[in-house]
């Protein structure tokens, strides 16, 4: 397993991350597709951590552990602002929430 | 023997990731995206095994799998009615979302196989010691410290911002 | 220890006020600002009496840098000598008897907690003065005491007079503050700091310079600074804001304007003593020697208590600033102690018996216990009687006397106030120079033997002449002095409603007093006595006039003539003189035939004034009235104050006045004519083309750009569908195009 392994993965979850939140009409599917994209940003960090430097500097490590607990309160707020998106228009889908429109 | 026997379950590991990731982003029912959202996230748990990253795989499964994916089922069950639990995809918004993805992960790849400084380097098997301890200490003792401080005080602070929003509003 | 200690000693009156301060700034009130100011002052007292033990022979000034400007560093610091002790102690001494007898005399004032607070603010400000190292720090804590001492003044501002008398003293002593700070000036300029101690100080540098121009320079700088003491210590010609500054409080009378800031005149020409020339020396002498003997005529006149101590205060002040002119700095400042106790003893009495008829006035007039003093003074305010016959028609302000500070209207009080009546007549010993029992006499004796010492020393006319005054003050106090005791306690009452009603004061004045009483003995002066404990610093710039450097032939004869001179055939204890530099001697031989000579003159003037005094007015075998009849001309002049007050008036105020309309004038036609007449070009004529252009180019322009705004932003707006998909989606075929464009890789 070279490095590239790694970071190829990490690049198709991205790619598969962006897809989702690009073309999904539902606002948990988004979300989803953002918790992809925040994982492999921290694979990404895992893997230069293992194979960039040396083995008893793991910051990137700790950097990855900051990563999900961001998620942890992403995800959290993301939830709630859905619940209040929905109880205020009936509806999830990011087409239909254009208040802002022009 | 070994070896290919790792080999074998990385790539085993990897495939499960990936596979499962693009269900995440093509089948329509929510509950079964939110299912192979789950496999997913065991995958790059698997994956950051293989990175001699023991504690980051533990948490991965405890945070992410227990905690961030309850979350979102929850969300689908509380958003969602009968009708609701198929994902509305378009097809003109698909076939460009699809090209500008397409060539985001070109792009990508041609990076990753362009740098030099990132190629060959293998891993070559060495044992680490576990990081549980040196984890600990480098957020508890060491530089880490504020950064950990902030974060938990950011935690707290998107508590009770989600509280705060998703509560029914009392009007008089 | 010093620095700590000192630190208390100033911060706890400033706390003190700062709690009313701001309690104040609530709208409030703190329930117990008094003991709050007495406790803070009694902790400064015991501070300074800790801080006894820490004077050392040669002290070193405790600073801190305070500001730079223009490469000059201007230090705040504390110098601790033993003359900085001996002021602290008295000064905190004398203020926390004075806190304690304000409680029973400002009882039930309106303002009561503000007049605390004020005394509290007085304190720091003078405490300030007394420690600070350098001519900066001394100056901000002149002022203050200044304000202090205007604020107390016309605490009682609903009175006239009070309000005038506190703008006559805070605008008099302004005059010398100028001369004060221009001397200040004068010093920075050739020295480059205003530090006094240490290394580069002013003393260390002057005594280094010693050449004919810097004499002079420094002769000017010390008489100018001196001019700052003229003002705040009521010197002549400056002296007349003082009397009127009776129309404070009385406390504020004993504290103020008799003990402390008054002495600070002194007390900053000491501190000048090492930079004093030949001639800023005489300057001070002379100054204070008139002002001694025309305080001292203008007091005999007097019927006001209050008045008369008054001047007697400006009298012995004179007396203090004779004995530091004449090198006498021990002398100077010793007197300076004794009379700081002694007069605020008896202008607490003066004011026990203000009290007493106080009281008296508040139960004739309504039944409101001693409710507000200002009604009461407003009573006596009656407006008309400005220039009446029996009022005391040669002040301009506050002209006539309140009837309960009226002297003719008391007597035979010494039945009635016990208490009040014996520790005054000690203070009037005291003062008087009744021999050996009574401080007086040892401080004044010892003014007396300094100035004939230098006189016989130097052989200097100026000095005996000096000597003369002295002696001649000497003698009218006790005169005066007595004066004031026989009409106020002995004899038979002359006013029988008032003298009913009298009554001895509360414990809290009285215990003040008794205590004040007892600092007027010398037992309790002893530091003083000890001849190393204060030493005068050396003055380098005092040259003896030249002749008293001839051969020790020369000096024993000039010994013989003062000696036949004052007829007293004591040619003993010549050789004693021998072997003194001539330096600044300051009259440490107590053996000295000067010292024998001054004392039994001082014992004989004392002792006829006295005598006179009791003739005139206890006996009556001399009448007052037909001796003032006889030397109509003199009792005018006295009775007049020597028309100080009458000459400021009629020619500062009206020169000032005639200047100033004239300038009005000027102000009305011709400035007032030069704007209106720029107002009218500018208005008609310019204003109108600019209207023009306002109106059709500025807001045209405006305009036009609105509606450009607008169109564009019409149009701009359909970009925004308010679908985030859409957003993101071109932000990401954004990323790929720039990065494919630009070949990033």
């Amino acid at each position: 397993m070279t490095l590239q392994h790694y970071l190829v993965i990490s690049a198709i979850l991205f790619t598969f991350g962006i897809f989702a939140v690009l073309t999904r009409r539902n606002a948990i599917s988004i979300l989803m597709g953002i918790e992809l994209i925040l994982n492999s940003c921290n694979l990404n960090f895992a893997a230069f951590s293992r194979f960039m430097t040396p083995p008893e500097d793991i910051s990137g490590q700790i950097i990855a552990i900051f990563g999900i607990v961001l998620a942890a309160a992403e995800a959290a707020v993301f939830l709630a602002i859905i619940l209040a998106i929905y109880r205020e228009f009936g509806s999830i889908r990011p087409d239909e929430v254009d208040t802002l429109k022009g | 023997m070994e070896f290919a026997l790792k080999n074998f379950i990385f790539y085993g590991f990897a495939l499960m990731t990936v596979a499962s990731a693009l269900l995440v982003v093509t089948v329509r029912n929510i509950v079964h995206a939110a299912f192979s959202l789950m496999v997913t996230l065991f995958g790059i748990a698997g994956l950051y095994v293989f990175l001699q990253a023991d504690f980051l795989a533990a948490t991965q499964v405890i945070v992410y799998v227990g905690g961030i994916l309850v979350l979102i089922l929850f969300g689908v069950m509380m958003t969602s009615g009968r009708l609701e639990m198929r994902i509305h995809i378009e097809r003109g918004q698909l076939l460009l979302g699809g090209v500008v993805s397409l060539a985001l992960l070109t792009l990508l790849l041609t990076v990753i196989a362009n740098t030099p400084a990132w190629k060959n380097l293998t891993d070559d098997g060495t044992e680490f010691p576990p990081t549980t301890k040196r984890i600990g200490e480098l957020i508890l003792d060491g530089p880490f410290l504020l950064p950990f401080e902030v974060v938990s005080v950011l935690l707290l602070v998107a508590l009770i911002g989600a509280a705060l929003i998703s509560r029914k509003e009392v009007r008089e | 220890m010093i620095v700590p200690l000192i630190s208390i000693i100033l911060l706890c009156p400033l706390a003190a006020f700062a709690v009313f301060g701001l309690f104040s700034l609530a709208n409030r009130r703190f329930p117990r600002q008094d003991y709050l100011s007495t406790v803070a002052m009694l902790a400064a007292l015991v501070c300074s009496f800790l801080l006894l033990r820490e004077v050392v022979p040669t002290p070193e000034p405790h600073t801190v840098n305070w500001i730079s400007l223009g490469g000059v560093t201007f230090s705040m610091g504390f110098y601790l000598d033993s003359v900085t002790v001996i002021m602290l102690i008295v000064v905190t001494l004398v203020s926390s008897l004075v806190h304690i007898f304000s409680m029973g005399y400002m009882h039930g004032d309106p303002r009561y907690p503000r007049f605390f607070a004020y005394l509290s603010l007085f304190s720091f400000s003078m405490l300030f003065l007394v420690v600070s190292d350098n001519l900066l720090g001394i100056y901000i804590g002149w002022e203050l005491v200044g304000l202090c001492s205007y604020l107390l003044i016309g605490f009682w501002f609903e009175k006239d007079s009070a309000a005038n008398a506190c703008k006559k003293a805070f605008l008099t002593t302004r005059v010398g503050d100028v001369g004060m700070f221009i001397g200040m000036m004068m010093l920075f300029t050739k020295f480059q700091t205003l530090s006094l101690y240490g290394e580069g100080g002013i003393f260390a540098q002057a005594a280094a310079q010693l050449s004919t121009a810097d004499m002079v320079w420094l002769s000017i700088a010390g008489v100018l600074i001196f001019c700052g003491a003229i003002g705040k210590s009521a010197q002549m010609p400056l002296h007349t804001w003082l009397p009127d500054a009776m129309e404070g409080p009385t406390p504020v009378s004993a504290l103020i304007h008799a003990a402390t800031m008054v002495a600070a005149g002194v007390y900053l020409t000491a501190r000048m003593f090492p930079i004093l020339t030949e001639t800023s020396s005489l300057v001070i002498a002379y100054v204070g020697g008139i002002t001694a003997i025309i305080a001292a005529t203008i007091a005999i006149v007097r019927f006001d208590i209050k008045r008369v101590l008054a001047y007697s205060t400006i009298s012995q002040l004179g007396y203090m600033m004779l004995a530091i002119g004449a090198g006498s700095y021990v002398a100077g400042l010793f007197h300076l102690t004794t009379h700081a106790f002694f007069k605020a003893l008896l202008f607490l009495g003066s004011g026990s018996v203000i009290h007493a008829f106080h009281a008296m006035h508040a139960h004739a007039h309504d039944d409101e216990h001693e409710h507000a003093h200002e009604h009461e003074h407003g009573d006596h305010d009656a407006p008309g009687h400005e220039h009446g016959e029996d009022s005391d028609s040669g002040h301009i302000l506050g002209s006539e006397i309140p009837p309960d500070q009226d002297m003719r209207n008391m007597g035979g009080l010494r039945r009635k106030m016990p208490i009040t009546f014996v520790t005054m007549l000690i203070a009037t010993l005291s003062i008087s120079g009744v021999p050996f029992i009574f401080s007086g006499f040892w401080s004044k004796d010892k003014i007396l033997a300094g100035v004939l010492e230098r006189a016989m020393e130097w052989n200097s006319v100026h000095h005996y002449l000096l000597f003369v005054m002295t002696l001649l003050a000497a003698g009218i106090t006790a005169f005066y002095m007595f004066r004031l005791i026989f009409m106020t306690f002995f004899g038979e009452p002359r006013n029988q409603e008032m003298h009913e009603m009298a009554h001895e004061s509360p414990l809290s004045m009285t215990v003040p007093l008794i205590v004040l009483a007892i600092l007027s003995f010398p037992v309790v002066n002893t530091l003083w006595f000890n001849k190393d404990y204060v030493k005068p610093p050396p003055q380098p710039h005092l040259h003896a006039p030249q002749h008293a450097y001839l051969a020790p032939d020369s000096k024993t004869g000039g010994q013989s003539v003062a000696l036949s001179l004052f007829g007293v055939s004591e040619a003993v204890a010549a050789e004693e003189e021998g072997g003194h530099d001539t330096h600044a001697d300051d009259g440490h031989h107590g053996h000295g035939p000067a010292h024998t000579i001054a004392m039994v003159l001082s014992i004989i003037v004392a002792g006829s004034g006295i005598f006179l005094s009791w003739l005139f007015y206890h006996r009556r075998t001399l009448s007052a009235e037909s001796v003032a009849t006889t030397f109509r001309p003199i009792y005018n002049l006295f009775w007049h104050k020597y028309y100080f007050d009458e000459f400021y008036d009629g020619v500062l105020v009206a020169l000032t006045v005639w200047k100033s309309r004239l300038f009005a004038q000027f102000d009305g036609s011709v400035v007032d004519g030069i704007v209106n007449g720029v107002g009218t070009v500018t208005r008609d004529i310019l204003a109108a083309f600019v209207g023009i252009f306002d109106n059709r180019v500025v807001d045209g322009l405006v305009n036009r750009v609105a509606q450009v705004t607008w169109a564009i932003g019409g149009k701009v707006r359909r970009i925004q569908t308010g679908a985030i998909q859409t957003y993101l989606f071109v932000v990401l075929a954004g990323i790929v195009l720039l990065i494919l464009i630009f070949r990033a890789l």
